[in-house]
């Protein structure tokens, strides 16, 4: 299966929600976001790529028998 | 009640043109000589996505009238006290924080990679006679080279770029090979009244590359280097992510 390109539109996005979501002045010293169950948008830009390649290979994988990496 | 931090700037409060997340007004709470923009907010209510971008566009807005640490998204104080409680054990830091990005604003440069890694990359033969060990090792040296070419690849770029603008070290950040598909994800630290030719440097540089697609984006809020030293640590329970956030 081939990989699509990603959007110029669709980075320019993620590279706004990563920033928004992982840089900035942090005034906390626990806090942390976490994983479970959060929106993949939410995640930041490299866990997002990461994942909608791994959609992309579980989608190809229930028709070519591909396994899904996540 | 509490109070969805945005941004920090020097102190006395400075007018801005913006009123907070959906359009609620914006707070200013002063201590030390610094103050904190957030916004009132109902414990119960829980943030949606369009909130994330709101903060941006409230972030821009300060940042736009005055020097501004942006706070990362998702931050908030239990109330007034809290807040500038805050600002007093970090006032040093923060103070230095707005120093270094004083005047100057963040560009972003992102690399996408044209193809998929190895794609166009020949496959070396593989004797009918092998095994599937033989196979399965050939087949992720293949993967090892082709990855370490990219990352050979991606520094380059970097290299390229951090010459193109010409600025010290501390003033860039990147990351290579993040992803698949992205090359270099690169931010700089640029004086606001340089941004422009910067930008249009930058996109000179990418309509010459061949194997990557550029994107360049800002200027924006310093969100990358607003980064303080954390040796002035806040209790715990002075601010907390709110409630709720981020959604299930």
């Amino acid at each position: 299966m081939s990989v699509q390109p990603l959007a110029p539109s669709d980075a320019s996005l993620l590279e706004l929600v990563d920033r928004l979501l992982n840089k900035g002045v942090v005034l906390i010293g626990e806090a942390t976001i976490s994983v479970a169950g959060v929106d993949l948008i939410y995640l930041g830009l490299n866990l997002v790529l990461s994942s909608v390649d791994a959609l992309e290979r579980s989608t190809g994988g229930s028709s070519g028998g591909g396994a899904p990496r996540t | 009640m509490r109070l969805i931090a945005h941004a920090i700037t020097p102190a006395p409060r400075p007018r801005v043109a913006v009123s907070g997340l959906r359009g609620r007004p914006l707070e200013w709470l002063e201590s030390a000589g610094l103050g904190i923009w957030s916004t009132r907010w109902d414990t119960a209510e829980p943030l949606a996505r369009e909130d994330v971008l709101d903060h941006h566009r409230v972030v821009e807005g300060i940042c736009a009238a005055t020097p501004c640490l942006p706070v990362r998204f998702g931050t908030a104080f239990a109330d007034a006290a809290a807040a500038r409680a805050t600002l007093d054990r970090r006032s040093d830091a923060l103070r230095d924080a707005l120093a270094r990005v004083s005047g100057r604003c963040e560009i972003a440069v992102t690399l996408l990679w044209r193809e998929p890694s190895g794609g166009s990359a020949p496959r070396p033969p593989v004797a009918e006679a092998t095994g599937p060990g033989r196979r399965f090792l050939d087949e992720r040296r293949t993967r090892w080279s082709a990855s370490e070419a990219r990352r050979r690849r991606a520094a380059e770029l970097v290299e390229r770029l951090v010459t193109t603008l010409a600025v010290e070290p501390a003033l860039v950040w990147h990351e290579i090979c993040s992803s698949e598909r992205v090359a270099v994800s690169l931010a700089v630290l640029s004086p606001t009244d340089q941004a422009a030719d910067r930008i249009a440097s930058l996109r000179r540089v990418l309509a010459g590359l061949s194997d990557v697609t550029g994107v360049v984006n800002g200027p924006w809020p310093p969100y990358t280097f607003a980064g303080i030293d954390e040796s002035g640590g806040v209790s715990a329970g002075s601010a907390t992510r709110l409630p709720g956030w981020p959604p299930a």
